[in-house]
């Protein structure tokens, strides 16, 4: 049958049919207005004249729109700090995982490992308990990994939900490809890094854009590890500062010289610090709305 | 390689239980400890004097001068002590921890064949060597300390110092026995260096086992301290054993007790609205595909998903941008309407639960749908048709097709809600939490935070937080021994 799957089916179109339709696409599209409103809301507001804004004069649309708030921003040197700390580890860690789980993934598909069944069940294991907050921070500052920018990486390197999604993926690779390596002489590490690599793109896409939305997002182990050093504070954990600043932000900053006289108003500064930490997100996700919709999927094939 | 010779050879290893196999043993479980001990603080053999920090591992001592004389600025500028003898106390650790990886090398060689592990011997020998000679530096530093005799920077001869002695010369006995009975095998040598792919696919996957152990088993570790009567910076010892003290005193205490039972209500009451409600994303996606135009069920996916990318603070950022005094709702009524407005809507306390639980709708809901959607997709066509030719309208096709269809992983969805009725998770109740709503916010991983990270009342938080990791994994037990019996499946 060419009918198409995917609901929307064709209906004679009785009266009830249509209100149905009307009823149904009018909360749809509420409900997505409300979804979306808030950023445009916190947009207009940043790019219109601080005057108005500061006077609560800005509702619906732009006035005497401008970019200057977002030029100034260079100047607040900890948020500037806080964007390098979140974007390096934001890149490092999600690197470091995904080459991890790409690694593990392939290795526990490895019948021939010793002791594999116990081991990846060690692994597993983990997901479904936790010891608690504190004896993790206690764990990390045994470590040393408090007040410490590897405190953010180290850690999130082993993440066993993404390495059963590899695992799962590299075992429905036709175990051919991989033989034909090994007959042609290569080893565990040359297959891995010819055959299986290439072949996982998908997945690996998959657990790398949500490793880096998790990262891009973190607050609690910034909150939690690093309360000594300011100076590695990620970027959610300033915002949530500046958000709850009750001083006047804005002359606190000037007073350092960082921002511009026009820009003195807490609302603003507080709004274009959040658009900065939405737009990245905001930009990225139409193009990998796909690879969220793959994983979400993955994640319910059992592993 | 063929099947059959890769089921032999795990046979064939077993057979040979020889004295020598049990002496690797021995020799392969000390080199293992010694590289676990060098990242922990507790088993540093480098404290010599208690003015170095206790957090400092014998890693962190061969890697950062900085760290280990971090504590040590004053009676250095004072010349209470040498720096001399902290960078003598430096070399040496460095020395230690490259003997300690010669030994480590050695014993990743000594799972391959017989021309391998024999070459592989040679490493623990040097290794064992250089480790008693880091010792020997580190014992050095610490008469200098001694020698120094200020009451300021008092001499501590650290119990780490005996451990890896005693590892040294398990290592250095085991392989000198191990190079004594090679001799006997001379003629079973291989002609080449080689190792089984069991072991070397096992060696591979050892670093990120190594990893998950540190990060996720260590930390039970910390269970301990529920048990002590601990405060920041004290030590563990049987005069501060408390037992279940701290349990106890939860239940006991007055003003816990009033906390502990708010808190619980908390988590409850907002877990079971999540609960009561989780259908939600079953209805949206089964609307949603009731739409006929493609493009308008794209767009609303697109939207409705997005906020579930962005961190709780920037929701918080949202509801002061929408709800504070000069946000957008007090704006819309004062300059669209003309009501004068000025009501700050998050400094109000009624209704927390329920406002949480909208946040946490508005954040979650279209991708929550995702799932649906996609199982929805996945329904034979047949089911439909079947049920148009019984007679079925629009609704009876929802009702009687769709939704039993997607039953299985909504249940699945609900048992995993279920099993985790404890963990709300803290942020979002963090950043949401003032002055006047902290009392109905407060969720038991919040309260963990508050107690033990803010306040540092480290054990006590520390006993909730396990009694909260025991209770879930107990939930998620039964939620899956109820799935198996009822599905035949399990969710884990």
């Amino acid at each position: 049958m060419a009918k198409k799957k995917s609901g929307g089916m064709k209906y004679r179109a009785t009266p009830g049919g249509v209100a149905f339709n009307v009823i149904t696409v009018a909360v749809f599209t509420i409900f997505t207005i409300i979804c979306i409103f808030p950023f445009y809301y916190l947009f207009i507001n940043t790019i219109s004249d601080n005057a108005l804004v500061g006077a609560d004069m800005i509702t619906l649309l732009p006035k005497g729109i401008h970019f200057n708030n977002y030029l100034a921003l260079r100047g607040v040197q900890d948020f500037g700090n806080s964007v390098l700390i979140t974007v390096s580890r934001t890149i490092l860690a999600t690197a470091l995982m995904v080459l991890c789980s790409a690694f593990a993934g392939y290795l526990t598909t490895k019948r021939q490992m010793w002791r594999r069944s116990f081991w990846y069940r060690a692994l597993v294991i983990t997901m479904y308990f936790n010891a608690g907050t504190i004896p993790w921070y206690l764990n990390m500052l045994g470590l040393g990994l408090t007040d410490n920018y590897l405190g953010y990486i180290i850690p999130a390197i082993v993440a066993p939900y993404n390495i059963i999604l590899v695992k799962t993926y590299v075992e429905s690779i036709p175990a051919s490809l991989e033989e034909s390596a090994t007959i042609d002489g290569a080893g565990t590490l040359q297959a891995f890094a010819k055959i299986i690599l290439p072949l996982s793109k998908p997945i690996l896409a998959t657990i790398a854009i949500f490793g880096a939305v998790g990262n891009w997002n973190a607050l609690q182990d910034s909150l939690i590890l690093m309360s000594n050093s300011p100076g590695l504070y990620t970027m959610q954990h300033r915002l949530w500062i500046y958000l709850n600043a009750s001083s006047n932000l804005a002359a606190t900053m000037q007073g350092g010289g960082a921002v511009a006289a026009d820009m003195l108003n807490n609302k603003v500064i507080k709004y274009t610090i959040s658009m900065v930490t939405v737009i990245p997100i905001m930009l990225v996700y139409p193009f990998m709305q796909r690879y969220f919709e793959e994983g979400i999927m993955l994640g319910a094939v059992k592993g | 390689m063929t099947q059959a010779t890769m089921r032999a050879t795990p046979a064939a290893l077993r057979k040979e239980r020889t004295p020598g196999s049990i002496i690797y043993i021995v020799h392969r479980v000390a080199i293992l400890l010694a590289c676990a001990a060098i990242f922990y603080p507790g088993f540093n053999p480098g404290r010599i004097t208690t003015a170095i920090n206790r957090n400092v591992s014998l890693f962190t001592a061969s890697i950062s001068y900085q760290s280990l004389v971090n504590d040590l600025a004053r009676p250095l500028a004072r010349g209470w002590v040498q720096s001399s003898t902290f960078v003598l106390l430096m070399a040496a650790s460095i020395v230690l921890v490259v003997g300690i990886v010669l030994c480590a090398v050695g014993g990743c060689m000594s799972v391959g064949n017989n021309r391998m592990q024999r070459r592989g011997l040679l490493f623990p020998l040097v290794g064992s060597l250089v480790m008693a000679g880091g010792l020997v530096g580190i014992y050095m530093a610490y008469l200098q300390i001694v020698a120094a005799a200020n009451n300021r920077v008092p001499a501590n001869f650290a119990p780490g110092f005996w451990l890896y002695a005693v590892l040294a010369a398990v290592t250095l006995a085991t392989t000198l026995a191990l190079l004594a009975m090679d001799r006997k095998r001379a003629e079973t040598l291989e002609p080449k260096m080689a190792m089984h792919e069991r072991y070397k696919i096992f060696l591979f996957f050892l670093p990120i086992l190594a990893l998950a152990f540190v990060f996720s088993y260590l930390p039970l570790w910390g269970w301990r301290y529920a048990f002590f009567d601990y405060k920041a910076g004290g030590e563990l010892t049987m005069e501060n054993f408390v037992g279940f003290k701290w349990f106890t005193y939860l239940f006991e205490s007055e003003a816990t007790r009033a906390d502990i039972f708010r808190v619980i209500k908390n988590t409850l009451g907002l877990s079971a609205i999540g609960i009561a409600t989780s259908w939600l994303p079953m209805a949206f996606a089964i609307f949603l595909t009731q739409v006929p135009s493609k493009r308008f069920r794209r767009f609303v996916q697109t939207f409705t998903t997005v906020p579930n990318f962005l961190g709780w603070v920037i929701i918080y950022a949202v509801a002061l941008a929408i709800f504070s005094t000069d946000g957008f709702i007090n704006n819309f009524l004062n300059n669209i309407l003309g009501i004068a407005a000025d009501t700050n809507y998050l400094m109000d306390s009624s209704h927390m639960w329920l406002k949480m639980w909208l946040w946490g709708t508005w954040k979650g809901l279209g991708w929550s749908a995702i799932i649906y959607i996609s199982s929805i997709t996945g329904i034979d066509p047949v089911l439909y048709e079947a049920a148009e030719v019984d007679g079925a309208g629009r609704f009876q096709k929802m009702w009687n097709v769709t939704v039993p269809q997607l039953l299985p992983t909504f249940f699945v969805m609900l048992l995993m809600s279920i099993a985790n009725i404890l963990s709300n998770g803290m942020e979002q109740y963090l950043v949401f939490s003032n002055a006047v709503n902290a009392q109905s916010l407060e969720v038991l991983d919040l309260y963990v935070y508050n107690l033990g990270i803010v306040n540092g009342q480290i054990p006590i938080s520390t006993m909730v937080g396990m009694c909260k990791s025991v209770i879930s994994v107990a939930l998620l037990f039964i939620a899956n021994t109820a799935s198996k019996k009822l599905r035949g499946e399990s969710i884990v």
